[in-house]
Parts: C-alpha cells; structure tokens; sequence
C-alpha cells in the first residue's frame, strides 16, 4: 500500500487556486483599480513585487513555486476588507509598520485595503473617518477581518479611552467590532495580552482584545511586532481562508514556533560559554551573548533572529541589549528586570509551580525549564551568576 | 455656541470645543479622552527598567523618552555622589539617533500633515505626495536601526553609555543612509541644495525654489498664515543639546532657563473629561519646539521670518522645515565625529546602591521632554513625565489661555484646526 506522504504540494497549490477564483468573484472594495495597478502607480516594479512574494512565499514555509500565486493572491486582496482599530496605545504598532522600511508593499497593501487603517494616508479625518468605519461593519458585517492596536481599558467602565465624535468607549467599540468579524487579529503586545498599561498596577485594567470577546483571536503579538509577521498573517488567512495553527497563547506558529535563542546570532557564543558579563567589556565588543546582562531570548517565541526590523538593519540583540521578550504575555511583570538574568528569580515569578513537562504548546514560558536543563548541559549553568553579586 | 470637532491622525486623538463667535473661533477647549498609567506603572520597578518602560509612552518619540529616562538616571547617580562622564562617542551616538527621530518626525509631518492639510483649505490639483514623507522617515529609522537594533522602541541607551559597539562599516552604513536620505531631501523637497537653502536669510529667497516646500511656503502665504496663529512670542528651549541651547525667549530676547522653573497645572476642559495635565514655565505658557530652537539659535532666516511674521502659523511651519535641514547638516558632522576606538560604555556604580533623586531633560521633535525619577536602592519610588504637547496645547481657561488656544482664536474653525496641527500635536504623549 502505498502511503508515501505528498511532498508534492499540488492539492495544496489546487485548494490555493481555487480560494483564489473564489475570491475573485467577490467585489472590489476599490472600483476601477487593483492592487497591482495600485503598486505600479507608486513606482514599484514587477520585478520588485515578485521578489516581494517570493519573501512571503518563504516566510510562510511554502515553496517557491508558490511564488506566483502568491502574486495572483495580491491581485484579489482587495476582496478582503479591514477595519483597523486604535485602543489604549502608543501607535508604535503603525509606525512600524508604515515606515519601519520604504514604504514598502506591505504598509501599502494596508493601506489599500484598509477602511479604517493609517488615517494618515486617507482622505477622511475626524468626524469621516468615524462615520466610515460605522458605515464599514454594517456593510460588511460578517465579512470583514479585524485588526486591533492596543490594549482594552476596561476600569471605571471602560472610561480611560473614549474615541470618536460621540465618544463611545473603545471596550464597546471592540466588542462590536469583534462580534460581526469573520476573523480577528490583535496587532503587537498591547491588544494580544494587554501590553505595557496592563503592567502592575494596571491603572486602566487594560486587558487583552480575547478578553472582551468570545470570538477567536489571533495574536500577533511584539512591540512592536514585525511588519512581516502582521502580513504574513494576512496572506496566511487569505491564502488558506481558515486561521493558521495557533501555539497555547494563540500565536500562528509559522512566525512564534522557535525561541529567539534558536536561531540568535550570538547563539554559538552562548553554546561556547562565552557571555557579556558587563555592557561595554571585552566579550560585549566581540559580540558574545548577552544571556547574563539579562536577555530573554530562551524564554521568547518570536522570529525576530531571523526577521530583524527595519527592513533587515538590525535588531536589539545585534545592537547589544538582550532580548526584553516583548511577544510573551505580562512579560512587563514576569521577565523584569530587564538587564538580570531571569534564572536566578523563576521560583519567586508567576512561573513556580510549572511542571518540567511543560511544552511550549501548553505554555510557551515553559521551555523556560527546558532552557534550564539545556544550559546545564552546556555545562555552563553554575558559572552563571547576575553580574556584580 | 459650541461646536464639537474630532482631531485624529495626531498618534492618538483629541477632542476640540470652539465656541463661536461672528462665525470666528473666540475661544476653545481641548481634551484628550484617554489614559494608561505610565507614571504608576514605572512605581516600583527597578530603575534600569523604565530604559524600556518609558519608550512605549510614544510610538513616534520613543528615542526621546529612552534618552530622557538614561540622563535621569545619569543625574540620579551624579547627585548621589556617582557621576558619570561620558565620552564624546557615546555623545555622538546617542545624539546623532536622537536627530534622526527628530528628522523621521519632521518628514512625516510635512508629507502626511501640513501639506494635505494645507489642501483641504484650499484644493488644488497637486498631488500631496503622502509616500515621500514616509520613505524618507524610512531611511532615518534604518539609521537609528544601525545603532539602536531597530525603530520604534529602541533600548541600546543605558546609564554609563550605549550597548553598541559599532564598526567603521556600521558607521559608514548610516552614513550612506544619511547621505542617501540627504539627496532625496534635496531632490525630491527642496529642488536645491541643503547648503544653499540654509544660506537663505530672506524669506524673498523662497522664489528662487520650485519644489514642494517652496509649494508649502506659497500656500501658507496663499491662506493667510502668516497673518493667523500667533501665540505668546515667548519661547522656551530646556534640553541641553549639541545642535540648540537652552534658553527662554520673550520674542528674540533670549536669557537662560532651568528646568526646575517648570511647573504643572490642571487643564481646563468643561465640555468633556481629559487627562491632558499643562506645563508651564515661571507659571507662564510658552512655546515649546523647532520655532523656539531655531530662534534660540538666532538661525538667520527664521529670524527674518520672525521679524516680518512673528510667531504666526508661517514661522512655526516653516522653522521646522528649516530645522529638518539644518539637523540633517548636523547629523552629518556627528558622524564625523565617532572615533570607533573610544569606549561604548563608562561601568557605572550597581544602581542597587544608589538612592537619589535625577532630572533627565531633551529637546524632543516637539520641544523639552521632562523625566523625574525618584529611586531607592535602585527602585523607583516616584516617576513623573513631563511632555512638550504639555507646554504647547494642554487647556486653559479664557483669561490665561495655552499657546495652542491663544493661536487659535479668532479665525474660523477650519484655519484653527490647522493652526493646531501646526504644533504637531501628539496625543498618546500629552496623558501618557
């Protein structure tokens, strides 16, 4: 019997093709343009967007002859209408994503296909733009995607954050929002677990988006998150038309799987047992790892190793300060301080009473303990003291 | 009669109540309808952590505040008997990205506000060329990125100096970046070279240009803004920098100024709840941002503009242009300046032995951004915040209005919610 596994993708590429006639079938929410009409028009070339695709193609882990559907995928984007909601936030989430990279095609496509999303590059303002997103969840009631930056202050009713000319609460304008969507993404830390206002004391009970709606949330979480990441997801949903495997903290697995300690480029320093041990000493010039000035990439799910920010210049590792493990949930609480090694403090934190067995599936922190045995195994775990104690 | 406008795109929202008079704005009240906590949050925590707390105040300014939190610290130490000195690499750094936030703040603001917005009140067929103002911002953000590990949120400033330890090739790649953001600036926005357009000392020199800035001067002249929007003609620059001085300004008399002069009062807003808190200086409003930096500075043109204009919407415009170019020249000299073989980082004493009290002051894109920090045995007792949104906009009462409000009295509704967005109004900053 033959039960060889089909490494070919083809029913994957057939159910691809198919969910991309379907679509197309759907109306523009632009009439007279597209989305590739729309790219030329800002000065892209083919050549630059089929580079584009073949990036998401590979991020996605799809192979590259995947390449040119995912170009026909932009094509129909526009069938998919968003609504891009600001809570209690700093827009860091936003500015990442409009300019942490020329404006590139995927701030672009957001923009193109957003109702509601960088107000900045839209016509309407004020009082419009309330009337437009209204106007958009009654249209599209059912059919639009969701997207939420910030955190729900839900103290005294919800009052630290009213928006619009009638001031409606942003807690009932989530949970609005939330009810008629037909898929839901909480973009950056502060809408996936509340975020920086949910730190202790939490003044505003700023809560999470998934906890003002029983609907799925998907959670992109990172502060900000990568702009790859938010439209990875994107294309994920758009592409498949069902929601991406989730790990326990409902974070797509295709960017969240491994820890940033997988894939670090200091990571062959910490195998060696070479650590900064001081900000500015010897090891911290030659770029050793930063495990004991107090980085949380073992503990943080996130692809930022590989994905860098700002189009590929840098990320915090490279620039010498240790992961702060910004896509895990209450890390404000639970991963300060941020400059300490965090294996001193595991039995004093939220994270006590995790059994070994923990995997990342049930809860991401707890490879926290396999971390642990993997450090002992290195044979460097004794030798590792917070600096100056 | 009161009528309710909706301010948004300003990194957050805000509420503004005109009442109205002979169809001209007689006075208005602002609000800022939301609120997060930083201050109680930081309340407890170790000290080192508000170096990654208080970037989140803001999505824009972030390495404004980052820096502001790293010279608090730094004064705690040096009042606790602990000063440390940093060297002129570690000066350098910090300021060349602390400008390069300010220039992404800049190009945004005159692609994605001023120009569209100077087109609602007066249509015409150019197109308002949003992309430019974000691709340039794009460019300063990867320079930060190449010190800073990335933008928004940026954490490589710590007390005692910087986590980076860059290479010549580091420094040679911002500099390709800022050489590269330098020609689109002067393509693209100027139409001439940033050295002559600094060389300008009249405000007759703009008909030498055919760009999108001389477009943008033309139009403020076309709608009159060099006769609206005057405010206090009092000005005030706190943040010790390389590239401004401190000073306080009543027109262009300039002495110097202290940080502990500044002061905090309730906003006056009736019509709807804000968090907005006012900042004052001597208990008198001024003006806070690019206008009051490049007057303290005596920048020759902006003086011109002053003396023609005083500080009408045209002058507080069109400085910030002036001040975009000029921090662009002088990111350029900072570079220069790096010598790779100096230390990133000056060891400081553990901050688990210092309890004292620190006041960390920058000029941020829109004007002084203000850190106290009160720490005991390394944690933080006391944080306060104090934003340059604070000093320009807040909300007054009538008799003693803030320079926002005095700006925006007596024209009508449409030139005054222009004339607002001429302070470059940032909300989520403002409540913090």
């Amino acid at each position: 019997m033959n039960n060889q596994v089909d490494i070919s993708f083809d029913k994957l590429y057939n159910e691809f093709e198919n969910r991309i006639k379907s679509l197309e079938k759907l109306p523009a929410l632009k009439e007279n343009t597209s989305a590739e009409k729309m790219l030329i028009e800002k000065g892209f070339s083919r050549r630059d967007f089929m580079k584009w695709a073949g990036a998401i193609t590979a991020m996605l882990a799809l192979p590259s002859n995947f390449t040119p559907l995912m170009a026909d995928a932009i094509k129909v984007v526009d069938r998919l209408p968003i609504i891009w909601l600001h809570m209690a936030e700093c827009t860091g989430c936003s500015e990442a994503l409009l300019r942490s990279a020329h404006p590139t095609i995927d701030s672009l496509i957001f923009d193109y296909i957003s109702l509601e999303y960088h107000e900045t590059l839209m016509a309407a303002a004020g009082w419009q733009a309330e009337e437009n997103i209204e106007h958009a969840m009654h249209k599209y009631k059912g059919q639009y995607i969701l997207m939420v930056e910030g955190g729900i202050p839900t103290a005294n009713n919800g009052s630290f954050l009213t928006i619009g000319g009638h001031a409606k609460k942003g807690l009932d304008i989530a949970k609005e929002a939330s009810e008629n969507a037909a898929a839901i993404f909480a973009i950056g830390t502060c809408s996936a677990f509340g975020g920086v206002q949910a730190a202790i004391p939490n003044p505003t009970g700023a809560v999470a988006l998934s906890e003002v709606t029983h609907k799925t949330v998907i959670n992109v979480p990172g502060c900000p998150p990568s702009e790859k990441n938010i439209v990875g997801t994107l294309m994920y949903y758009l592409l498949y038309g069902s929601l991406p495997a989730l790990d326990a903290y409902n974070r797509p697995k295709w960017a969240y799987r491994l820890r940033i300690h997988d894939l670090c480029e200091r990571r062959g320093h910490f195998d060696a047992g070479e650590f900064v041990e001081n900000f500015g000493d010897e090891g911290a010039k030659d770029g050793y790892c930063l495990y004991k000035v107090g980085c949380k990439g073992p503990y943080t799910f996130n692809n930022c190793s590989k994905n860098k920010f700002n189009e590929d210049t840098s990320w915090p590792v490279q620039a010498g300060f240790g992961c702060i493990g910004c896509s895990e949930p209450n890390f404000w609480d639970t991963m300060g301080t941020v400059n300490e090694p965090l294996k001193d403090k595991l039995y004093n934190t939220t994270f006590s009473g995790l059994g070994a067995d923990a995997t990342a599936d049930k809860v991401g922190l707890g490879l926290l303990v396999a971390t642990g045995v993997g450090l002992a195994a290195h044979a460097t775990l004794s030798a590792i003291k917070p600096p100056k104690e | 009669m009161i009528t309710k406008q909706l301010v948004d795109q300003i990194e957050g929202e805000a509420s503004i109540y005109f009442d109205i008079k002979d169809e001209m704005v007689d006075f208005a009240t602002i609000s800022f309808p939301h609120f997060r906590g930083m201050e109680s949050i930081l309340k407890g925590k170790n000290a080192l952590d508000a170096l990654v707390i208080t970037p989140r105040v803001c999505g824009i300014c972030g390495h404004a505040h980052l820096m502001a939190s790293v010279r608090a610290i730094e004064n705690a130490y040096k009042n606790a008997g602990h000063k440390i000195n940093l060297n002129q690499k570690i000066e350098s750094i910090r300021e060349f990205t602390l400008l390069m936030e300010m220039v992404q703040n800049h190009l945004k603001w005159i692609y994605l506000t001023i120009i569209p917005e100077l087109q609602k009140l007066h249509p015409t067929d150019r197109n308002s060329k949003p992309l430019k103002g974000a691709f340039g911002a794009s460019l300063a953000a990867k320079a930060i990125a190449t010190f800073a590990g990335q933008w928004p949120h940026s954490s490589y400033m710590i007390p005692g100096g910087i986590t980076c330890d860059p290479t010549n090739i580091d420094v040679l790649k911002a500099q390709s970046y800022l050489d590269e953001l330098i020609s689109f600036f002067e393509k693209e926005s100027l139409g001439i070279s940033i050295d002559d357009f600094l060389a300008f000392e009249s405000c007759k020199d703009f008909e030498k240009m055919n760009s999108d800035i001389s477009y943008l001067e033309s139009e403020l002249i076309k709608n009159d803004m060099t006769h609206k929007g005057h405010s206090y003609d009092r000005f005030i620059v706190l943040g010790e920098h390389s590239f401004t001085k401190v000073s306080k300004l009543n027109q262009t008399k300039a002495m110097g100024a202290d940080v502990k002069y500044v002061s905090e009062s309730e906003a006056y807003s009736p019509n709807e709840k804000t968090y907005a808190i006012n900042a004052l200086y001597k208990n008198n409003f001024y003006e806070a941002g690019p206008l009051s930096r490049c007057m303290a500075l005596s920048m020759p043109i902006v003086k011109n503009m002053h003396r023609r204009y005083k500080d009408s919407a045209y002058s507080r415009v069109m400085a910030r242009v002036f001040e975009l170019a000029y921090l662009l020249k002088k990111s350029q000299s900072l570079l220069k300046k790096i010598d790779i073989s100096q230390s990133s980082f000056v060891s400081p004493e553990n901050i688990k032995n210092i309890t004292a009290e620190g006041v960390g002051v920058v000029e941020a894109p829109r004007g002084p951004l203000i850190h106290k920090i009160r720490i005991n045995e390394g944690i933080i007792q006391e944080y306060k915040i104090i934003t340059p949104t604070q000093f320009n906009i807040g909300s007054s009462t009538q008799s003693n209005p803030t320079p926002a409000q005095k700006a925006m009295s007596g024209v009508s509704i449409q030139n005054a919610l222009f004339i607002f967005r001429t302070f470059d109004v940032c909300s989520v900053c403002t409540t913090h």
